[in-house]
């Protein structure tokens, strides 16, 4: 379900002063590792997955995501403030949230269809149409563009063969702009699904591109 | 050890474990003394707790810099409804990234600042609004709220105490405004993200209209330290206006970036010189953001005056913020990175101000102009007259952050502007 | 009574109740600050920053739709920073709006016009090109114009909070937010919605029934009460060529707040209706009926009264005509020696009530005078389509009156049995082809009048259109007669008409025309509005 891990020769504090593996620094043992039902119900409204192959038709709320949903249901004093983490599993589930899913959230939390969309369009992790197998947000924000980041995006572009906000041909890959990823220090950032790449330069793209390329084969 | 890079100079109060993966887990935490504050806070009176925390001066780590007691004591001592903690763990300020490494490396210490938080202002559910893109810390920081829960540390009856405080890890969407108080209140209601306009404050109509205290993520990690040691241990570090330590998110230009914690009142130029190794290939220092995007940048004579205080920044013109250091080097191109800034500030405002709304995207579209060589002198004009508008009349300070980086470039770097605009007419007569 | 607050604005002492807003306070002394998002019937996001004012000792400036006043509190509307700041918005608000005003529709009522032309740059500074959004069809009557909007939310706040049928919302955000609705799903289906294009200040959301059919500026306005249904909501009645062109709700509190539905809003084609029944027609002995001077047709009208003699008299009147209208047929009745007075009017299955502000529906009783109708002493007959109910009316043989039913349902031979058969109204009715004079009345719209709602409140209306040809109100004509038959003064004005329906009526007792005003008044007995 979870990314497969790659060793990245970009990633985050390969400083030399220390000794940690990336899967320490990354916390491999937590990630990945969320059950579909959300856990503990104080935890059921993080969004743990973002799946490589996505189902526009799939199901909703069915089975353990009806257990998730349940769960969520119960953290709030109104109905409404579950609409986020709802949303987020429709795009868990589909890739992206289309104008029948809003409509299908709206019916669930009682609320207008028109209001759900003004809601997700406010917020831009919800995709509002399709996207790639891999979507790769590179920041390009101050701290990393300082440090490269608009050679890092024209890199990824360019071994993806794709143009911005696109998604190349195969289907595999949307490479997109980033605002600030909260990963400054570790520039250039890139987020690609659910997990971040950090340290990353021009040269490190064609591996990691690779290395997404074979997840794709590999059906994972 | 720290992480990434490791100072002498460090005081390391909250970021002790960074680089320790052992410490996310429960038992390792409570091995080595975790939820001891916890603990005695519970044995305290809510006010108690409040009063240490005022004693030790602690001001609030999201950039506002209000000193946390106080906020805590405007909550009602009486409570007739229900009250709400919020943690603010949407960490978007371009330059900032040290929540991301507080929640990743020590959950926990977050976890038991809420409770104990929570405790101090009488509510009996903490929101962790942790920032959408972070699937992985927010995966990490799952765990930690099941063990919690499942050691007796959160929900109901807590170690047999009879307090009951539940936490809820709430996950945002991507906007960078609900990082701002009532925004961020505003999409924990299921709501577009856009700031209310205060009065009511937070303490009086929070969220879902109850009362509510909202604190970052860095404050609350400092509060169990506070509680275990007392409010006087806490003001052995820093300024007398700013106590304590702090950590430095440094980024850009220096050869070793990363996250730092040093006393309040520490000299910038120390900071960047020594602490991170100094400019990268020898280059020489030219501007200083030291608060995060949304402060005024300096130059590097300012630079090296500035100490990091809530005070000492002002000093030299801008704030501490974040305190979240972007450095730039002599070859930096300002404008590109003040056009990007801006372009980030387009993209995330929420529209509702209009002076925001418009002013932003506007600015933006200057800037590249000028960027692209397109620009005028009168540009610049136009640049810090429309600026001038955008600061102090809007709901959120959203605007404001617009304005300061653009204008104190203007100022600081006219001729890095000029050099532009002069290029671009040499070009455009050829 | 709430407690007092005196504060200072623009040098000006003013007192006003605890809890009131800065903008409110200076309405009362005269000021209007400028502003968008406010609107006084829908909560205030203070988001267009254009009624920010100065307060002493603020660090900033303040929103004035929001900051309720604070005793001593020293405001200014007019100062360097409070004028500075509206001139900077107003720039603001003009870097992507497209200054299309020759072809937009709000021109000359628009408030970005206005308050630019007051208060904005001289010249603009921006040379960047504009953001093109272009124009949607939000369904029902409403076009959006979205590059003319200002983003206040209005629409979307009337939406969520009046009509409470959240059908808009702003999608996306800052400079690429754009009001919407939910896809194709769009208005329609909604009642209340184009009481959104009333309230958008600009010319960003516009009626599609009044696009590009008149200027502002070429448009009377005038005072007058719905006649679509029975909760008489105040409108404006706009006109030009002497033709109504559209009609707006009028802000009364007590009625219909600033609202009215689009079934009134649209009923309107009717009242223009050219020239169908401009003559006084008399039926001479062979049986064809021929235009006559109307002093000529009272005098054979009474002459045949005197040749037939007093009889049972049996009126139809409709809930449209006026107070003055039904209460000179009432005295005509009373006149000729009594009778029975009915009246038929349409009935909806269904109340739609604005829900935000639920003293306002859309009744179900379609006709704006029905309480007047039963106050002055006419009873319900027929279905709730207004049909039947006249089966012994349309054989009487004696005098038989009808003022304004067009009698639709009624067979040819309707009144053919009469001894006297008099029909009045506003246009020519197949069913009257029997009636021995037929007389040209005018509409609500081109007389002086006032109606009786629902609520038993006594509204006026005023005349907006000049009547067709000899058209004339009922008041005029039937009093005349009244008075020839009660040797009396026949009224000369709709107030004298009113004075004389109050002097007969017990529950008009006492009420006059200056009574009422522009405001109406509620009649003081207790009435029950049969049900039949």
């Amino acid at each position: 379900m979870s990314d497969v891990p790659l060793k990245n020769p970009g990633w985050a504090g390969n400083t030399g002063e220390f000794d940690l593996t990336e899967e320490e620094v990354r916390g491999e043992d937590f990630i990945g590792e969320r059950p579909l039902h959300g856990g503990h119900s104080s935890v059921s409204a993080t969004m743990p997955y973002m799946l490589i192959e996505k189902n526009p038709e799939a199901e909703l709320f069915e089975g353990e995501y009806q257990e998730r949903l349940k769960k969520i249901l119960t953290r709030y004093p109104k109905k409404r403030a579950a609409l986020l983490p709802v949303l987020s599993m429709v795009q868990e589930l589909r890739g992206h949230v289309s104008p029948e899913s809003m409509d299908r959230v709206a019916e669930l939390l009682d609320l207008s269809p028109a209001y759900v969309r003004g809601v997700a369009t406010f917020y831009t992790m919800y995709n509002k149409r399709p996207v790639g197998r891999h979507l790769v947000q590179v920041c390009t924000n101050i701290s990393c563009n300082l440090c490269g980041a608009d050679e890092v995006l024209a890199a990824f572009l360019e071994c993806t063969s794709t143009e911005l906000g696109e998604t190349s041909e195969d289907g595999d890959f949307t490479v997109i702009e980033a605002e600030c990823l909260a990963a400054c220090g570790f520039p250039t950032c890139v987020q690609i699904n659910s997990r971040y790449f950090e340290n990353v330069t021009p040269a490190d793209i064609p591996k990691i591109v690779e290395h997404l390329r074979a997840q794709v084969k590999k059906g994972d | 050890m720290a992480y990434p890079y490791v100072s002498d100079v460090e005081v390391r109060v909250i970021s002790k474990y960074f680089g320790d993966p052992a410490h996310r887990r429960i038992d390792t935490y409570v091995e080595r003394g975790g939820y001891k504050a916890l603990e005695k806070a519970l044995t305290l009176e809510p006010d108690g707790v409040t009063d240490e925390i005022k004693a030790s001066g602690l001001r609030g780590r999201g950039g506002a810099g209000f000193p946390t007691g106080i906020k805590w004591s405007f909550m009602p001592k009486e409570p007739t409804r229900p009250h709400y903690l919020l943690c603010n763990a949407d960490e978007s300020e371009p330059g900032t990234f040290k929540d991301r490494e507080l929640m990743r490396w020590d959950p926990h210490q977050l976890i038991e600042g809420c409770l104990i938080g929570a405790y101090a202002i009488r509510a009996q559910h903490v929101y962790i609004y942790c920032r959408g893109e972070f699937f992985e810390v927010n995966q990490i920081l799952a765990r930690a709220v099941e063990d919690a829960y499942m050691k007796g540390y959160a929900g109901e009856d807590i170690l047999g105490t009879g307090t009951t405080i539940d936490i809820t890890i709430h996950q945002g969407a991507g906007a960078y405004i609900c990082g701002e108080e009532t925004g961020l209140m505003s999409s924990l209601e299921g709501d577009r993200g856009e700031p209310r306009v205060k009065p009511p404050f937070p303490a009086a109509v929070g969220v879902f209209g109850m009362p509510s205290t909202i604190n970052n993520v860095e404050t609350l990690a400092a509060v169990p330290h506070i509680v275990l040691n007392g409010g006087e241990w806490y003001r052995q570090w820093g300024t007398e206006k700013s106590p304590g330590t702090k950590l430095f998110c440094v980024s850009g230009h220096v050869r070793k970036p990363g996250n730092y914690e040093l006393p309040l009142g520490f000299p910038l130029i120390d900071l960047i010189e020594n602490v991170c190794g100094g400019i990268r290939d020898g280059n020489q220092l030219k501007a200083v953001i030291p608060g995060g995007s949304s402060v005024p940048l300096i130059n590097a004579e300012d630079a090296r005056k500035c100490e990091l205080d809530y005070e000492g920044c002002v000093e030299v013109g801008t704030m501490l913020g974040c305190a979240s250091v972007i450095v730039m080097d002599h070859k930096a191109d300002i404008v590109k990175q003040i056009r990007r800034m801006v372009d980030f500030y387009a993209h995330e405002s929420c529209g509702q101000c209009t002076p925001c709304r418009e002013g932003s995207a506007w600015t933006a579209r200057i800037l590249r102009r000028i960027e692209e060589g397109q620009g005028t002198e009168e540009d610049l004009d136009t640049l810090m007259g429309m600026t001038e508008q955008m600061v102090g009349t809007t709901i959120c300070v959203l605007s404001d952050s617009v304005a300061a980086p653009v204008q104190s470039s203007i100022n600081k770097f006219r001729g890095d502007y000029l050099e532009l605009i002069r290029r671009g007419e040499q070009a455009g007569v050829a | 009574m709430a407690e007092l607050v005196t504060l200072t604005i623009d040098g000006q002492e003013v007192s006003v109740p605890r809890g009131t807003t800065i903008l409110e306070a200076a309405k009362k002394i005269g000021k209007q600050v400028p502003h968008y998002c406010y609107h006084p019937g829908m909560s205030s996001p203070a988001m267009c920053r254009l009624c920010l004012v100065e307060v002493e000792g603020a660090p900033k400036s303040m929103p004035s739709c929001v900051t309720t006043v604070m005793e001593d509190q020293i405001v200014h509307t007019e100062s360097k920073q409070a004028v500075g700041n509206r001139e900077g918005v107003l720039e603001f608000y003009l870097v992507n709006h497209p200054l299309d005003c020759p072809i937009c529709d709000m021109s000359g009522e628009c408030d970005l016009q206005d308050y630019v032309h007051a208060e904005g740059r001289a010249h603009g500074r921006s040379e960047e090109p504009k953001r093109v959004f272009g124009r949607d069809d939000f369904g029902g009557d409403v076009l959006f114009y979205g590059d003319r909007c200002v983003m206040c939310t209005r629409c979307v706040r009337f939406m969520n909070e009046v009509e409470q049928d959240q059908r808009l919302t702003v999608v996306e955000r800052g400079n690429r937010s754009v009001i919407d609705t939910f896809f194709e799903e769009g208005l329609e289906g909604t009642h209340w919605h184009g009481n959104i294009v009333d309230i958008c200040p600009v010319g960003a959301l516009v009626s599609k029934e009044f696009l590009y059919k008149a200027r502002a500026w070429d448009l009377e306005h005038t005072p007058s009460i719905c006649p679509s249904c029975s909760q008489g909501c105040n409108i404006e009645l706009h006109t030009r060529d002497n033709l109504i062109q559209r009609m707006k709700p009028r802000e009364n509190l007590e009625v219909n707040g600033w609202w009215m539905c689009d079934y009134g809003r649209h009923n309107h084609e009717w009242m223009n209706r050219g020239i169908q029944l401009e003559d006084p027609l008399v039926r001479t002995l062979d049986g064809a009926t021929g235009p006559v001077k109307w002093r000529d047709a009272l005098d054979q009208l009474l002459q045949h009264v005197g040749v037939i003699g007093e009889g049972r008299v049996k009126a139809v009147a409709t809930p449209f005509a006026s107070n003055e209208d039904l209460g000179a047929l009432a005295e005509l009745v009373g006149a000729l020696g009594g009778g029975d007075m009915v009246y038929r009017s349409v009935r909806s299955e269904e109340e739609i009530v604005l829900k935000g502000f639920p003293t306002l529906a859309r009744r179900k009783d379609l006709a704006p005078n029905t309480s007047g109708a039963e106050l002055i002493g006419f009873t319900r007959v027929g279905d709730d389509e207004a049909t039947g109910g006249l089966e012994d009316i349309a054989t009487h043989d004696g005098i038989v009156i009808i003022m304004g039913d067009e009698l639709s349902d009624q067979a040819e031979d309707f009144g053919r049995e009469a001894g006297l058969f008099v029909y009045l109204g506003d246009r020519q009715s197949p069913a009257a082809s029997n009636a021995h004079f037929v007389f040209p009345l005018t509409t609500f719209a081109e007389q002086e009048g006032s109606f009786t709602n629902i609520a038993r409140r006594v509204q006026r209306f005023s005349p907006a259109l000049e009547p067709p040809g000899m058209a004339r109100p009922g008041w005029l004509i039937l009093g005349a007669l009244a008075a020839e038959l009660n040797n009396g003064d026949a009224p000369r004005t709709a107030a004298e008409a009113f004075s004389g329906l109050a002097s007969q009526i017990e529950a008009f007792a006492g009420l006059t025309y200056q009574d009422i005003g522009i405001r109406g008044a509620v009649l003081n007995e207790t009435f029950v509005l049969s049900e039949c």
